[in-house]
């Protein structure tokens, strides 16, 4: 891969980047309603608390230059402000407490999704036709098609509520002790075990019917004709010849969608308490908190725009034809 | 060579099954040693632990817990030791001594006195008399000072705290300022305190203070082992945050939660069922109401390409004639399911001390409401649309904010009964952000254009009436008002109130304003809304309500009830309160319900119970066959696909 082949993909990435900062900044304020209208509605409220919260949160200024000059400048120095709803608590610590739950239920959620996905639909799409295909595809659709809630409240109301099996909701028990760390880590994966369950499931459905449809498009293709002639095993085809070309157009869905882990799973979140980002920006939205808003929308464009860039450099090594 | 696939899934089913069932024998091990934990459900989201910043009843909940207030509110809402265990009046009735609790400490161990006390009193007078006017931090805190009028705080010993007030009630008793331990915020001022950090753990003399918060997940609070009154039973207070509604009540119904506050109605008969829950509906103190514009009566002021979209709007007649086209019982049953009071005057029938029924009041009947307009000259035109007195058909945009699912509802009932009079009335749900923007006049600031006609909303309020009157004062208009209503009769009222040297005195001033607010029609009240609430009495017994005749045990003005628990278990009959009723919540009392997103509470009603059994197995057989209907559908419809498919791929 040329030298000047990635430089181009990065520098187009720190624009791209650039340009989302900017954005970011004018989308928000856009919106009507004002941050000190839904945090003060109450019957002490004078005219003199409202300026004086305006002036502190800094929406007194003009938003051109005062407000944008101040916001870029901060934001290039890594500090994204204070939030408004959680009173000057600072937006890297909000998005700190939210931002690992969220990693781990989605990026496990995503890595499980992606690998029963891929069988699911490698095997249905080679046995076309067939009981595993029908139900293989039957079932990815249905899922594919549920909303999180959907998947969730049922899980939580047979395996949580009625059997008692999992907690039904949160990240650890609130207020326990634990003796050891492994009794933490236990008491952690118990409350993860439904809404993974929830998120990989509504996630597979989408892997395995677009690997099904590559799978297919490429047992057409004369290489696995030729293997056939070979004498090799079904199996080994499957493996060996049509399931890694087959994974070429994954490559671009499974980046795109690993940038957006962090975007968290807003539903998913929502039914299973999950203190994620996707329920913090949601809420931040509500509040008008700008500055987590901002903050949040940082976060997740630098991560897509990262996983975009990272699917271009892979694509480039995988199929030559790209670089040219 | 199908066995390998076949065989590497068999592998990996058996491998996750093994680690789900590693993870499963983990249920409900709780060892004898472990701490005995309270868990309550809330849906509201933490904004700070800094009683001065947060808005937020369940901030008010987290720092209630942590720290006393000077003097506390009793099962009925009167005065009982809180910081001070006693005080008196000085007989020329312009000051009160407080006497702090002998040999007191901090849950740190430093004692607790009456430095700490002038300290966080202190930070209140300042702030009053601060020119130009700096709140304490959100500003909910110090009004309770100024309407105890206190001017000036001392301590002459380390046991005595002295305050002088010119005012002639015992609202002194109801001041609502924490008391801080100087010792950790000696160099906080009122100008500084409300940005101050309170990381947990933090220090106070409440039952349970505050050591841990994850914000959007729980807040947790231990025993304080200094405590100075009677230790409860449960060693943590832990109030877990959902974001959900379902969700806390599924938690309450597997034992995970002790208590959920403010399930709704639905919820709320659902979990009536479950034997082993409880349920609770007390009297809110607040409302939900029609507020109309009345923008420009009084000063006959318009707004360029704002304000109401009709002069009918500013005509006390005309509002007064829509009053009897709603019918408020309708409201009550359909949208509330019977949880909530009839709407009518300004103070919640709650504070029963103060409330008075309108002497004139409205009535539900249309062609009543029909004659009314014609005789008030808004006649109908040949299309039956109502006229205003420029000749214009009335159309009302009426806004509501999308925190409250009932208000849709409403809207709807209201849209069918102002049509019947001929009033197009078109609806609109916005965010609070957005409503409240738009409802601001140009007084709030350049720009703001108040267009609106009616707004749909609720406002709650505290122990004391004081703050849901301010709202219909002049100097609201611009700040907290939503009516635009400006009339110095009321404001001239509203100080004699305050003034009034005997309890009816003021009553007698206080029902003029509430019949002035009604008889004028400038908010037409529509249901006085209910604390719904839930709790367990499988594993804690000893839940009081506050106040004992139509309150509920937590979230209500004072912690004192969670220090009243015992060990279900060891408690015979699992009595939630009973006492008698005897109401006159006049005296005491902290912040109430001091809500502001939320300031649309839920439906209402008086006293439940719970009954019945079973119920139990029902979600799990719904769920179950929700599961199988699913998984039926699918199948059939990949038969259908797959066949589409195969007749496709052959082509």
């Amino acid at each position: 891969m040329s030298a000047r082949y990635l430089g181009r993909k990065v520098a187009q990435a720190l624009l791209t980047i650039v340009a989302i900062v900017l954005l970011n900044f004018i989308l928000f304020r856009m919106m009507p309603g004002s941050p000190e209208r839904v945090l003060l509605r109450n019957q002490y409220l004078t005219q003199e608390k409202i300026a004086q919260v305006r002036a502190e949160w800094g929406l007194d200024k003009p938003l051109i230059p005062d407000q944008l000059v101040a916001y870029v400048g901060s934001t290039a120095q890594g500090d994204l402000g204070y939030s408004f709803f959680f009173r000057g608590t600072p937006v890297t610590d909000v998005i700190g407490q939210r931002f690992w739950p969220t990693l781990l239920l989605i990026g496990l959620g995503e890595l499980i999704s992606i690998i029963v996905g891929l069988a699911i639909g490698a095997y249905a799409g080679w046995k076309r036709g067939g009981f595993a295909d029908r139900v293989g595809s039957g079932v990815s659709l249905i899922l594919y098609s549920m909303p999180y809630f959907v998947i969730g409240m049922p899980l939580i109301i047979i395996f949580a509520a009625s059997l008692h099996w999992f907690p039904t909701s949160g990240m650890l028990q609130v207020g326990a002790t634990y003796p050891t760390i492994f009794d933490r880590l236990v008491d952690f994966g118990r409350h993860l075990v439904l809404p993974l369950a929830t998120v990989s499931l509504g996630l597979i459905g989408g892997y395995s019917i677009i690997m099904r449809s590559s799978i297919i498009e490429t047992r057409s293709e004369d290489y696995i004709t030729t293997a056939r002639a070979k004498g090799l095993k079904d199996s080994r085809i499957l493996r060996d010849h049509a399931f890694p070309n087959a994974l070429l157009p994954m490559v671009t869905i499974i980046a795109i969608n690993l940038g957006y882990v962090v975007a968290g799973a807003i539903t998913a979140e929502v039914v299973f308490n999950w203190p994620g980002l996707g329920t913090l920006s949601v809420d931040a939205l509500a509040s008008r908190d700008y500055p987590v808003l901002q903050g949040v929308f940082l976060l997740l464009s630098i991560t897509v725009v990262a996983a975009n860039l990272v699917a271009d450099l892979v694509y480039g090594l995988l199929d030559p034809r790209v670089r040219s | 060579m199908r066995p390998s696939l076949h065989g590497r899934l068999v592998r990996t089913l058996a491998a996750g099954g093994l680690a789900v069932g590693l993870l499963l024998p983990a249920v409900g091990t709780v060892s004898a040693a472990d701490p005995v934990v309270l868990r309550v459900g809330t849906t509201q989201d933490l904004d700070s632990l800094n009683p001065y910043a947060t808005i937020l009843v369940v901030g008010y909940e987290a720092f209630g817990l942590t720290y006393n207030y000077m003097v506390d509110s009793g099962p009925n809402l009167e005065p009982v030791p809180g910081f001070a265990d006693r005080w008196e009046r000085a007989a020329d009735g312009h000051s009160w001594t407080f006497h702090i609790r002998d040999g007191m400490k901090w849950s740190d161990g430093q004692p607790a006195t009456s430095a700490d006390a002038c300290f966080s009193w202190q930070l209140g007078v300042d702030a009053l008399k601060s020119k130009p006017k700096v709140s304490l931090g959100a500003g909910y805190l110090e009004p309770t000072m100024s309407d105890a009028g206190v001017t000036k705080v001392e301590c002459p010993d380390a046991s005595t705290l002295v305050a002088t007030t010119d005012d002639a009630s015992s609202r002194v008793l109801q001041i609502s300022l924490p008391i801080i331990p100087r010792h950790i915020w000696a160099k906080e001022t009122y100008k500084t305190i409300g940005k101050a950090k309170f990381t947990p753990p933090l220090v106070g003399t409440g039952p349970y203070t505050a050591v841990e918060w994850q914000t959007g997940q729980f807040i947790r609070l231990q025993r304080n082992p200094n405590y100075w009154g009677t230790q409860a039973y449960q060693d943590e207070v832990d109030i877990v945050i959902y974001k959900k509604a379902d969700t806390m009540v599924q938690a309450l119904k597997a034992g995970e939660l002790d208590y959920a506050h403010a399930p709704n109605a639905d919820q709320l008969n659902q979990l009536k069922t479950d034997p082993n829950i409880k349920t609770v509906a007390g009297s809110a103190n607040g409302w939900s109401q029609l507020a109309f514009n009345g923008y420009g009566a009084d000063t006959g002021k318009t707004i360029p390409n704002g304000g109401p979209s009709t002069k009918a709007l500013l005509d006390p007649a005309f509002r007064d004639a829509l009053g009897y086209a709603v019918d408020k019982k309708t409201l009550v049953d359909r949208v509330l399911g019977g949880y909530g009071d009839l709407g009518s005057t300004i103070v919640p029938p709650v504070l029963n001390a103060w409330h008075v029924d309108p002497t004139t009041p409205r009535t539900f009947d249309i062609a009543l409401a029909k004659q009314k307009l014609d005789t008030a000259g808004y006649p109908l035109n040949a299309a039956g649309q109502r006229l205003d007195k420029q000749g214009k058909p009335i159309n009302l945009r009426m806004l509501m904010p999308d925190s409250n699912d009932d208000y849709p509802k409403v809207a709807q009932f209201i849209a069918t009964w102002y049509g019947e009079l001929g009033i197009k009335v078109s609806t609109q749900v916005l965010t609070s952000a957005a409503l409240g923007e738009i409802i601001y006049p140009p007084e709030a600031g350049a720009g703001y254009l108040a267009k609106y006609d009616i707004e749909l909303w609720g406002w709650s309020g505290g122990i004391d009436p004081n703050g849901l009157l301010q709202i219909f004062e002049c100097s609201a208009v611009g700040s907290s008002s939503d009516s635009q209503y400006c009339n110095p009769a009321f404001d001239k009222m509203y100080t004699d109130q305050l003034a009034a040297k005997t309890p009816e005195a003021r009553k007698a001033i206080l029902a003029e304003m509430q019949n002035l607010i009604y008889d004028k029609a400038v908010y037409d009240i529509l249901y006085y809304d209910s604390n719904l609430e839930a709790y367990r009495t499988d594993r804690f017994a000893g839940f009081t309500n506050q106040p004992v005749s139509n309150g509920v045990p937590f979230f209500t003005y004072s912690t004192l009830q969670y220090t009243k628990l015992t060990n279900a278990a060891t408690t015979p009959t699992p009595g939630p309160s009973e006492a008698a009723a005897s109401g006159s919540p006049a005296a005491s009392g902290s912040p109430g319900a001091v809500v502001l997103a939320a300031a649309t509470p839920t439906p209402s009603g008086s006293g439940s119970s719970s009954t019945g059994s079973s119920g139990s197995m029902t979600p799990l057989i719904i769920g179950i066959v929700l599961l199988v209907a699913a998984v039926a559908v699918g199948l059939g419809f990949s038969r259908r696909r797959s066949k589409a498919g195969v007749a496709l791929d052959d082509e």
